[in-house]
């Protein structure tokens, strides 16, 4: 056993290998997340006097008609985004799981992979141009289809759609990735054994593979679901949040407040509120993740 | 190129017949089943339209301006006009400078990221101390802070240190993971105890074990960290968008947005060199090193 001077010194390194982590996270995490708590409750705007207002901007925003509207873009965005994402993911890799010379199938996953390796800001500027109304490339297909020409980008009831298509293109890569990997740790005797009893693919798939890729599913849908609700890049490059508030995001609305109208303590108010939607969303999950997630 | 790639997806390799298939030049041994054939036709279509945007990008960086907007359009690069590239070197955007930028904090910061993440994680994982649970708990709770959240006090401390406009302000808030921090952690718990347990018998103290033992035995970990810190800070907008406002100071994908802001009507052709630009040396790094990155986002998404 070591000695205690020995277990002393061993706990004074620990505190020092953990030292710049944690003066970093006191300084740019917890501090800032009192702060926010601490700003939301004053009329602060960077060149007047800071007042207390106490409940004043939580007030304000029952209120506020435009962040019903961001708030209500923000879990459509949210909602589709994340559907998509996770049920073409899925589905690229359960058909990149089926036998293939390995080449192929590392050179189909690499394409579908790349672009989740691209800047949202560079997607965002190529499919501008995509996009167009007149000029744009997707449009001149949709017309030997007969549809069309639909103004993705101007149009208040595609620019949603406009952005969620971009998002999936961009990031369901990410989710065949992992979702592909957790199909490689299913064991195939799984597969073997209920072939012998005679299951039917479709039941292979709802019996075996989903049960035993949920918590993988599981995960997904929350790094997913978290990083959707704080959607920025894509859409302040695409469209900046236009026309009118119809792709304005809750992210890009705290941004517009706090540093182009300075009203920090209103900005800091709705980050609260988004920090809540965050948690209870978690929270949320891992509560109904203990009916439908099985763990081995 | 075909057969260095076999090897690369280790865990993809499950296939024994998939590999037999690959390795027989015979048409006859080719022949799949249908319902395989349907699969990867669905596959294929994807894939092409995955690779059209990219595709239509170089294209078009590489044509004339005026016939950026020709319809049918054309997906393949038919014409070779580099003048679009010297554009954008001429441009009002000091496109060199803000990749130097970029450069610059996409480095401290990975570098930050290994250094600080892989001692925590150590200490984590293999020291005792006093609340060590408790700390590392609430350092994971921060998991579910989203970073624009707190931008607004981390503001007010840059403004107070006279950081705005300064690559310090994006630096030092990246310098803190969480996620690296827990990432390193769960690697070293895999690291046999005996072999730390040998090394303190030998009279190591925890600085020895971390620096000969663990760092040596963490290149898997650190190099999968270090491409998912590098890929995050590389493609970072939000925070550089409110902190650095100057030409001489912003980084590359701010610069590439404003020139998209003014060039687009006019010249969409130099747009596309622009973007092809950033993007291309990333298609290269992904060609090369295509094994580790992928490796790494899978460990970035399996606990």
């Amino acid at each position: 056993m070591l000695k205690l001077s020995d277990r002393r010194r061993e706990s004074l390194w620990g505190f020092l290998f953990i030292f710049p982590t944690y003066l970093g996270f006191m300084v740019f995490v917890l501090g800032p997340l009192i702060a926010v708590a601490g700003i939301s409750l004053t009329k602060f705007d960077l060149f007047g006097a800071t007042t207390f207002v106490g409940m004043q901007n939580f007030g304000r925003m029952f209120s506020d008609d435009r962040l019903k509207i961001v708030y209500g873009n923000t879990f459509f965005f949210t909602a589709f985004a994340v559907f998509f994402n996770l049920t073409i993911g899925l589905a690229l890799a359960v058909l990149l799981n089926k036998k293939m010379p390995n080449f192929l199938r590392n050179f189909l996953r690499s394409i579908y992979f790349f672009p989740v390796l691209i800047a949202h800001t560079y997607v965002a500027v190529i499919w501008q141009f995509l996009y167009a109304r007149d000029t744009g490339v997707i449009n001149y297909y949709l017309h030997f289809l007969g549809i069309g020409p639909i103004s993705w980008l101007t149009d208040q009831r595609w620019v949603l759609p406009s952005v969620i298509i971009m998002d999936v293109w961009k990031n369901t890569g990410f989710a065949m990735l992992i979702f592909l990997a957790g199909l490689q740790g299913i064991p195939g005797v799984y597969y073997e054994a209920a072939q012998i009893d005679g299951a039917s693919p479709r039941k292979r798939f709802a019996n075996i593979t989903l049960p035993l890729l949920s918590p993988t599913i599981f995960f997904v849908l929350v790094i997913f679901m978290i990083g959707a609700i704080q959607v920025f890049d894509t859409i302040i490059v695409l469209t900046g949040g236009g026309p009118g508030d119809a792709s304005r995001s809750v992210v890009i609305y705290i941004y517009e407040q706090a540093f182009q109208n300075f009203d920090l303590g209103y900005a800091s108010a709705v980050a609260m509120t988004l920090f809540a939607v965050v948690l209870i969303l978690t929270m949320a999950q891992f509560w109904f993740s203990r009916r439908w997630v099985h763990y081995e | 190129m075909a057969p260095d790639r076999t090897n690369k997806g280790r865990m993809l390799d499950r296939s024994a017949s998939g590999e037999r298939l690959s390795s027989t030049t015979g048409p006859a041994r080719l022949r799949w089943n249908p319902k395989i054939d349907f699969a990867f036709i669905f596959l294929l279509i994807g894939a092409v339209l995955v690779a059209a945007p990219l595709l239509w990008m170089f294209s078009t960086s590489l044509r004339p301006s005026a016939e950026s907007y020709k319809l049918p359009p054309q997906w393949l690069p038919t014409q070779f006009h580099f003048e679009n590239y010297s554009a954008v070197f001429q441009s009002d955007v000091p496109i060199v400078a803000l990749f130097l930028n970029s450069l610059k904090i996409t480095a401290a910061v990975t570098i930050g990221q290994l250094v600080f993440c892989s001692m925590a994680g150590f200490a984590f994982a293999r020291l005792r101390f006093p609340g060590r649970s408790l700390l590392f708990v609430l350092l994971l709770a921060s998991l579910m802070i989203p970073n624009q959240m707190t931008v607004i006090p981390i503001f007010l401390i840059m403004k107070t240190l006279g950081l705005i406009d300064n690559s310090l302000s994006i630096i030092l808030p990246g310098l803190v993971s969480a996620f690296g921090v827990f990432m390193m952690r769960q690697f070293y718990l895999t690291l046999p105890q005996e072999l730390i347990d040998a090394a303190k018998m030998d009279g190591a103290g925890a600085w020895t074990v971390y620096r000969r033992i663990a760092l040596p035995l963490s290149g898997p970990a650190l190099s999968a960290l270090g491409i998912i810190s590098f890929n995050t800070t590389w493609n970072s907008y939000f925070y550089p968008l409110i902190f650095l406002t100057s030409w001489e100071k912003m980084t590359l994908p701010q610069g590439i947005a404003l020139l998209s802001g003014y060039m687009q009507s006019g010249n969409p052709a130099v747009v596309m060199a622009a973007v092809s630009l950033a993007i291309l040396p990333i298609l290269l790094v992904f060609v090369l090193a295509q094994r580790w990155i992928v490796d790494a986002f899978v460990h970035s998404g399996i606990k």
